[in-house]
């Protein structure tokens, strides 16, 4: 019934592959060498929500560590369903892109509670891919797991799978005593069983004496091969083990047993009958350990390819789909923006945020959206870009994961009106090319400024929009019913004097406003008086109805410690209520003063966007 | 009763020799060949209407309804599992964080009737796909639900259709929201009564500033005074119809609208609109210019009107046109709580296995946000559904279906197999053929079947059904006679089942069972005598809960770490909610405090002496709480959920490190005060005492910092404190 919806594709017969359990490994393959010939890979994700109140949004009067905040409690919070990527090159007038779409479901493929115990859904995102078509049976019974690369270590350790040890490193130190005498114990015990072992081959004993030995010796089986566990208390012991063994056995094969809770709880013994026999064994062991890598970290293999590429990554709305990559394939979101930077970087040196490319073409300064920044581009400007698929899909193919091939398509436009030419873009090694390094890496999505946003280089860029020191800044909540930004100003108007000097009052959600004092020191002088004993007239009757004020910082700390209660006042009744001494927080915040925030005289908060 | 097997085997035989064509014959028949594989009745929003109006005949029909629900989730965090050592509220807390957190995807609902003509239960399997889709407008938060990994894996397993459920399940609204959004209309019409005249009042500032607009206007102008005078004229002349130009029939229709002339308006833009709205305000006085929506559309219309008070009139007319529509969206939005508040209104007996979750969801996505008690709970889900049966008490609690089920699993499909095996194995040739067995027939729209089984399990129409079957058994197996219970009422009496009436299972894991109608709670020991206590008796008061402890300690190490410095018998049971947090369980509940005490004590005093204390082990790392078994309690009730007990402890906002229970016993103390002040008796005040407990125990750690005591001796000489101390305690509890 719902599958005749699928007709909305667009025009083009743009098609993605669409990837799940079944093609994951063959589609792995041919990835694998179009990532590495590529100039970028676009990604984009889909997820099963991003804010779960009005305020949870990324606000135009958020900093980059406000705005952070926000990505990563969504990041948290919900789950990404599917993950288009696609490396495209540009060459001349042309976009040659593979794009693929992977289904992904966080199935618990080990039984060890992993990658996610949980994931909440917004309703309106899944209506809104049932309108697109989605099949979300597809999704869940036939989505790719992943891991995390944190969540594989953990894993590793917990299922106990053994680790083939391959370095050795000699101790530089003279051994103690003790290690001495569990060496030479090591060494008796090896000894001991790989005579036994030889022998027992070679004699024809009757079953019972044979399991006899066995359960003496500790002798056991891995891959129809005799071995035997050496336990240890610890990585020293283990490393002593190894160094015997490597010195003085040439046909034993050392597997590494890992503790439940991490570390090494024994070293496996694996007697080999030969060289041959012995690079066998290590082969297998090596085909094993790959294979056993695939079925851990699952989808994160594209992760891991594409960081292995260095090539920039291309997306839009950078800092919430990189902290969705983050928290799903890398490892929790650390507390601070700049850690969180530091983290990513590692991961992908070049970011490119086509958002970002944007807002440095005057018409597209306000458009927030892909299909209305192609067909703003298409009406504005006239760039022939062709788009180039070489792989065939087949039919059912061409339905989701469209935006990638759409940021695909603008990063080419964006080029070529930036005056950046296909040979510049062709990065070479894991360099970016110099002509898009300006533009890489900016996490901020209001930022307008080319530099690194938190040292705030400014660039106002239209006239309805003016900086203001978030200092400025006031929130005002407890007001009496519903209000409308006008009436809240008329009321204040006549309620203090700082008001009558120029301010400007948004609405942030239903139950808080955002109070801008164009002057400096009059929200200081505001709040003061708010809070003072002697407050008289209209404002005295406001605050004893409930009304409350807070300064910016407030809305940071609400946002640093969590506070994402559904309505903006509780959260900051809240943050109020916290008291300041948290240590914590003075490292986490720098030093850095009063944040500039562009304040949009044109209603800054569109509550018809909700 | 007894006629049953005979009858049976009377028909299995016509049957095998398809001689006679009997009406039993012939449903034997129907069921031999092919029909016990149709579907079991699936409703989405596109047939629920039509399948609303035949539940509601077979509700008010049915003897008995039995209920089943699928979830996206159980638990929000491991630790939020159902423990032993959940004491009755926080079962509730866990109970309720479920229903609040997860949404229900599938509804199955089953009402089974007595055919007293043909001996049977004719059953009417229901499965309704549901999903919270936000139907109407509202600003606020979002709707969102939580789905649990294995859980939705778990639906999946069983091939649980997603798109029909996301696509086209029905949503609905609790009856809170539908009042708060009956509320909200209210003062939105009004609202927008209000904002319909400032428009026009600012309409009026804004003076016409282009010439296109002037020219656009007067030619409105021009064409509403024709229009105008043509109506008038045609007043006069009697019943002929309006002539208009063609270019006019384009944008202007001429209708009637609430019985008056009127003119639509098409194809304009919103300036163009606006002025013509200040050309009517301006020019013509008889003219009024409206917005009225219908069929979800709006439409700008210029109705003619006689006098002022007609205007007032049109214009309530329109407003009250708009707010019955708005009414009649949040009727519909009201969705599938249709069929709750059928099942509430025709008081049926409800039937459900192991259904304490199901009712609490049920209360929370239909009626409204859970109370905060569990007393408050019960007491309002006893005036929505009056009588309730869980099977699983039956099952476990009445001795004669003990002997059936032969104490083996209680769970649907077990009982469901045990006790009906001959619907769950589709086959009449039963070993044991001398049970009475209960026939029912399933009926689906047209289709009828004697041993129909879709067999899809954890499906919830056919886990309803399931359900109902095992109920209908049980009832056989009690003696019940249908044939004397005409309605569901009565059968709630029935002597036989008076015991089971109204009763849950608070949690299944404990046995402890509730009852709906008084409130009161039965205890686990009386009635749950054949579940096997792993842990000795759980005593709250016993109980601290450490976490943030090192990883790698297991329950032996924490045991004996514990038990050196508490002595070989006062740890009775440590048990680990997940890796970052146990209960430990003491054997006195003084020990509780002196534990609490030495833990605050090693922690303040940085000396080599505390690093050498036994306990130390267990505070290694420094991030190592403790607290009382009420701590748990307020961690339950938060609404945030970590998965990890430790970050959620962290979460919920925890600055302490140990939380003394000092605290309550100052406020007993101080209730003391209080009465023995009434009373007229001076009280030596314990809070002097209080001081002075933790003042020698430093006294002790103190004096034994001195190196030339050995371990053993220090190790004695602490105990010696604490019994000191656990004495003080006495006496101040005292």
């Amino acid at each position: 019934m719902w599958l005749q919806r699928r007709g909305l594709s667009t025009k083009r017969e743009w098609r993605v592959k669409q990837v799940t359990k079944s093609n994951f490994s063959q589609t792995l393959e041919s990835l694998k060498p179009q990532i590495s010939q590529s100039d970028f890979v676009a990604v984009s994700l889909q997820k099963t929500g991003s804010f779960s109140a009005p305020w949870h949004r990324v606000l135009p009067f958020d900093t980059p560590q406000t705005a952070y905040s926000k990505a990563r409690f969504a990041a948290d919070k919900f789950q990404v369903f599917q993950f288009a990527v696609c490396p495209f090159s540009v060459r001349a007038s042309k976009v040659v892109a593979h794009p693929y779409n992977f289904h992904l479901f966080p199935r618990d493929e080990l039984k060890i509670g992993m990658p996610s115990y949980s994931f909440s859904c917004q309703t309106s995102y899944l209506a809104s891919m049932a309108r697109e078509g989605f099949d979300f049976n597809v999704c869940i019974y036939d989505g790719i797991s992943y891991l995390s690369r944190a969540q594989e270590s953990v894993a590793n350790a917990r299922i106990g799978n053994p680790i083939p040890s391959n370095n050795v490193k000699t101790s530089s130190s003279t051994p103690s005593v003790a290690d001495a005498v569990f060496i030479e114990r090591i060494k008796s015990r090896v000894k001991h069983w790989k005579s036994a072992c030889r022998d027992s081959s070679t004699r024809a004993d009757e079953a019972l004496v044979k399991s006899l030995r066995k359960l003496i010796l500790g002798s056991e089986e891995y891959r129809s091969r005799p071995c035997v566990n050496l336990d240890v208390c610890s990585e020293h012991q283990v490393q002593l083990v190894l160094e015997v063994l490597g010195e003085f056995f040439d046909d034993l094969v050392p597997l590494l047993i890992p503790a439940k809770g991490g570390g090494t709880q024994a070293v496996r013994v694996i007697l080999t009958s030969s060289e041959e026999d012995k690079d066998l064994l290590k082969r297998e062991l090596q085909d094993l350990e790959e294979e056993q890598n695939k079925r851990v970290c699952g989808f994160r293999e594209v992760i891991d390819l594409i960081s292995a590429s260095q090539k920039p990554v291309v997306s839009h709305n950078s800092l919430n789909e990189f902290a969705f990559i983050h928290s799903k394939f890398l490892s929790p979101l650390p507390p601070n923006m700049d850690e969180f930077m530091c983290s990513l970087r590692m991961v992908f040196p070049h970011v490119l945020d086509v958002n970002h490319l944007m807002k440095e073409i005057g018409p597209l300064k306000k458009v927030t959206n892909l299909s209305a920044a192609a067909s703003c581009l298409k009406r504005r400007f006239f760039v022939p870009i062709d788009m180039e698929i070489p792989h065939q899909a087949s039919n059912e193919d061409k339905i989701h994961g469209h935006n990638v091939l759409k940021i695909s398509h603008l990063l080419a436009n964006l080029c070529s009106i930036l005056k950046i030419t296909p040979e510049m873009i062709q990065s070479d090694g894991g360099h970016l090319a110099s002509a898009l390094e300006g533009y890489a890496n900016i996490f901020h999505p209001h930022s307008t400024n080319t530099e690194d946003p938190i040292d705030g280089g400014i660039k106002v860029w239209t006239d309805d929009t003016r900086k203001v020191s978030s200092e400025g800044l006031v929130f005002i909540w407890g007001f009496r019913g519903r209000m409308s930004a006008g009436g809240l100003k008329r009321l204040l108007q006549g309620s203090h004097s700082v008001f009558s000097e120029e301010f400007d009052v948004r609405m942030v959600d239903g139950s808080c406003a955002i109070v801008v004092f164009w002057q400096s020191g009059l929200s200081q002088t505001f709040l003061e008086a708010i809070s003072s004993n002697w407050i008289s007239g209209l404002l005295r009757e406001m605050v004893s109805e409930g009304l409350r004020a807070a300064g910016y910082e407030t809305y940071k700390k609400a946002c640093r410690l969590g506070f994402w209660e559904a309505d903006l006042a509780d959260s900051l009744d809240k943050a109020l209520e916290e008291p300041d001494h948290n240590s914590e927080a003075d490292s986490e915040a720098k030093p850095t003063g009063p944040s500039q925030i562009y304040w949009s005289r044109d209603s800054i908060i569109n509550l018809d966007e909700l | 009763m007894k006629q049953w097997p005979l009858l049976r085997s009377l028909s299995e035989s016509l049957t095998r020799t398809l001689a006679a064509h009997s009406a039993y014959t012939l449903r034997f028949l129907s069921s031999a060949t092919a029909s016990p594989t149709f579907a079991l009745k699936n409703v989405t929003k596109s047939n629920f209407e039509s399948s609303l109006a035949d539940l509601r005949r077979h509700v008010r029909d049915a003897d008995f309804v039995a209920i089943d629900l699928e979830m996206t989730g159980v638990t929000s965090a491991p630790w939020r599992e159902s423990f032993e050592f959940d004491r009755f509220d926080v079962q509730y807390l866990k109970v309720k964080d479920s229903a609040e957190k997860f949404a229900v995807v599938q509804f199955g609902v089953c009402p089974f009737r007595w055919d007293s003509s043909r001996h049977c239960f004719v059953a009417h399997p229901h499965n309704f796909y549901v999903f919270p889709r936000q139907e109407l407008p509202v600003d606020g938060p979002s709707y969102e639900f939580l789905c649990q990994t294995t859980s939705i894996d778990f639906l999946a397993k069983y091939q649980f259709d997603f798109n029909a459920c996301i696509y086209e399940g029905i949503s609905y609204l609790s009856r809170e929201q539908e009042n708060e959004m009956l509320r909200c209309l209210n003062s939105e019409c009004d609202d927008e009564m209000s904002l319909l005249w400032r428009n026009m009042k600012e309409v009026r500032d804004t003076p016409l500033v282009s010439v296109a607009d002037v020219l656009f206007s007067e030619r409105m102008k021009n064409r509403f005074n024709e229009w105008r005078k043509e109506l008038l004229q045609d007043r006069k002349g009697g019943s002929q119809f309006l002539e208009t130009s063609n270019d006019m029939k384009q944008q202007f229709q001429t209708i009637f609208f609430k019985m008056r002339p009127a003119l639509i308006l098409n194809g304009f833009t919103a300036h163009q609109l606006r002025l013509i709205q200040l050309v009517i305000k301006k020019h013509f006085k008889d003219l009024v210019y409206i917005r009225s929506s219908g069929d979800g559309s709006y439409s700008e219309l210029i109705v003619y009107i006689d006098s002022d008070n007609d205007k007032n009139l049109l214009m309530k007319e329109v407003k009250d046109g708009l707010r019955r529509e708005a009414e009649m969206k949040i009727k519909t939005a009201v969705g599938f709580r249709h069929v709750i508040d059928l099942l509430s209104s025709e008081q049926k007996l409800i039937v459900g296995h192991n259904c304490l979750l199901d009712i609490a969801h049920i209360y929370n996505k239909f009626f409204g946000p859970l109370p905060l008690t569990a007393e408050d709970f019960v007491s309002s889900i006893h005036k929505y559904f009056p009588y309730m049966i869980d099977t699983k008490i039956l099952l476990n609690t009445n001795n004669v279906l003990k002997h059936l089920m032969k104490n083996g699993s209680t769970s649907l499909s077990k009982a469901f197999a045990s006790l009906c095996p001959q619907i769950a194995s589709s086959s009449k040739n039963s070993g044991l053929a001398f049970q009475p067995w209960v026939e029912v027939e399933v009926q689906v729209d047209d289709m009828r079947s004697s041993n129909w089984n879709s067999g899809a399990k954890h499906e919830a129409g056919y886990d309803a059904f399931m359900t109902g079957c095992v109920f209908a058994q049980a009832c056989s197996n009690l003696g019940i006679d249908f044939k004397k219970h005409s309605s569901s009422a009565n059968l709630a009496h029935n002597k036989n089942l008076q015991k089971h009436v109204n009763h849950l299972y608070f949690s299944w894991v404990n046995g402890d069972i509730i009852d709906l109608g008084t409130g009161n709670r039965i205890a686990a020991t009386t009635v749950c005598y054949n579940l096997k206590r792993r842990y000795p008796k759980i005593l709250f008061s016993n109980i601290v809960i450490v976490w943030g402890f090192p990883s790698q300690l297991s329950s032996k190490k924490i045991r004996e770490c514990i038990s050196k410095a508490f002595g070989p018998i006062s740890v009775t049971t440590i048990y680990h909610l997940d890796e970052t947090a146990v209960f430990v369980q003491f054997s006195k509940p003084e020990l509780v405090a002196d534990f609490l005490v030495l833990k605050e004590t090693l922690e303040t005093i940085q000396d080599p002496i505390s690093v050498l204390h036994p306990l130390s082990v267990l505070l290694e790392g420094g991030n190592t709480c403790a607290a009382s078994y009420e701590t748990y309690k307020e961690i339950c009730s938060s609404p945030i959920s970590k998965v990890m007990f430790a970050d959620q402890a962290k979460a919920v906002g925890i600055k302490w490190k140990t939380k003394l229970i000092e605290s309550k016993e100052k406020v007993k103390t101080q209730e003391d005060e209080s009465f023995s002040k009434e009373n007229g008796a001076t009280d030596a005040a314990s809070d002097p005492a209080d001081k002075s407990k933790t003042r020698k125990i430093e006294d002790v750690i103190d004096n034994l910092s001195d190196d030339r005591i050995s371990g053993s001796e220090i190790i004695d000489s602490l105990y010696a404190a604490q019994t000191k101390l656990s004495k003080h305690i006495r006496t101040t509890n005292l």
